[in-house]
């Protein structure tokens, strides 16, 4: 046999044994790490903060201003959340006289797990919105800006009056940057009026600046 | 392409002298299953929340608290920070002098170096940082605000509503000078 005959011809086969490996990892990774985004009927950007202090998801009831100074309530999906907006909604129906039916009222607790922003004279008949329609339909916001008539102060009232005074574990204020500072007043007013001086802002994490004295009491902690 | 080789020696000669094997090929292609695994990496990608969200405590005083039970702030040791429209800054120590003489303009990167030096010069039981955002200026500014008093480790701070006379102030300031970025 001559030389030539005998090159042998390299295999084009590459392994990919080690690919499909890493690959099922990384999926794995994200299918352990993920939260399904909730349906969000608001787009909010929120501000940044230093806070690392984790969102609580348990017994929540959040304040939501978008960008327009729009106005929202949700609670959270938990059994105390569904608990507090079907209280809140019997008790909004009896003091108003909206004479909401049971269907609507489990509408209620339905559309507060994505927000609710209408006024309490439209409530009723947003409520007997169809789910395809709550998703289309562009809320106008629960009117906050005429102190005499703050309209959330009557439905955290109402939550109140429901619960008997017993506030949820967890009062968030999730506020879009842009948001006119006069509506977080409304907002904070609101609070205030219904004995709530204690909640959480919703904030999405920046670093802590180096050299200042938080920064330093931090490294002094994690020694 | 892509494939479980059964052994080693892929391009493997044999001799001539060796009797010829009918081996079943157990290579499996594995294109398919790496197409998969990418496929559903990207959905869990575009679906997932990186960044989860954090919370910020914030306490409110109670406004229905009588006058006489009310905190009294030590006019030396206040420093005033007036929030206004465009990301403006604007602060003053202790009482505003009726020319505003005090009056100074700043910005959100330079105001921590302010706060700072304030908190070096003070007693900490005297300091106290009264943060005033005027009707234009935007809720990231007062987390913003909020935020510098957690980095600047400042205990005492409330947010009070603007006086007139500092809004003619803020609005003869930014009538003179271009809105600082």
């Amino acid at each position: 046999m001559s030389k030539l005959n005998k090159i042998a011809r390299k295999s084009t086969w590459v392994d990919m044994t080690a690919f499909v490996d890493v690959s099922f990892l990384i999926l794995t990774f994200f299918m352990l790490a993920t939260k399904f985004k909730p349906p969000e009927v608001i787009k909010i950007d929120n501000p940044k903060s230093v806070s690392s202090e984790k969102v609580d998801d348990k017994d929540v009831f959040k304040v939501s201003f978008d960008g327009e100074g729009r106005v929202f309530i949700s609670f959270s999906s938990d059994k105390e959340g569904k608990e507090k907006a079907q209280l809140t909604a019997e008790v909004l129906s009896r003091q108003k006289g909206l004479g909401l039916t049971p269907a609507e009222i489990s509408n209620f607790k339905k559309f507060s797990v994505g927000g609710i922003g209408v006024p309490v004279s439209q409530l009723k008949s947003f409520l007997a919105l169809s789910d395809e329609d709550y998703k289309k339909f562009k809320q106008p916001g629960i009117p906050v800006a005429d102190t005499l008539n703050n309209q959330l102060d009557t439905y955290i009232n109402a939550l109140l009056t429901g619960t008997g005074g017993r506030k949820p574990a967890n009062v968030m204020l999730n506020g879009d940057n842009g948001t006119k500072y006069p509506y977080f007043k409304n907002v904070l007013a609101a609070f205030k009026k219904n004995g709530i001086f204690s909640f959480k802002l919703i904030t999405s994490l920046e670093g802590v600046p180096t050299g200042t004295p938080l920064y330093k009491k931090q490294n002094a902690q994690a020694k | 392409m892509a494939a479980i080789e059964e052994s080693g020696g892929g391009g493997h000669k044999k001799g001539a002298g060796v009797k010829k094997q009918a081996r079943k090929d157990a290579r499996v292609d594995m294109t398919p299953m790496v197409d998969l695994g990418f496929l559903l990496i990207t959905f869990f990608i575009f679906t997932t929340t990186i960044n989860s969200p954090k919370a910020f405590k914030l306490n409110v005083p109670d406004d229905s608290a009588k006058d006489d039970e009310q905190t009294e702030a030590k006019a030396s040791g206040a420093f005033t920070v007036l929030l206004s429209k465009d990301n403006n800054v604007f602060y003053y120590e202790g009482q505003l002098a009726s020319d505003g003489s005090n009056f100074k303009s700043s910005s959100f990167k330079e105001i921590r170096a302010e706060l700072l030096r304030k908190k070096a010069n003070t007693p900490e039981k005297d300091l106290v940082v009264i943060i005033k955002p005027d009707e234009n200026s935007v809720y990231k500014n007062v987390v913003d605000m909020l935020d510098e008093m957690q980095i600047t480790d400042i205990r005492r701070y409330a947010v009070v509503d603007i006086f007139p006379g500092e809004v003619e102030l803020i609005k003869a300031t930014q009538g003179s000078s271009p809105a600082a970025k």
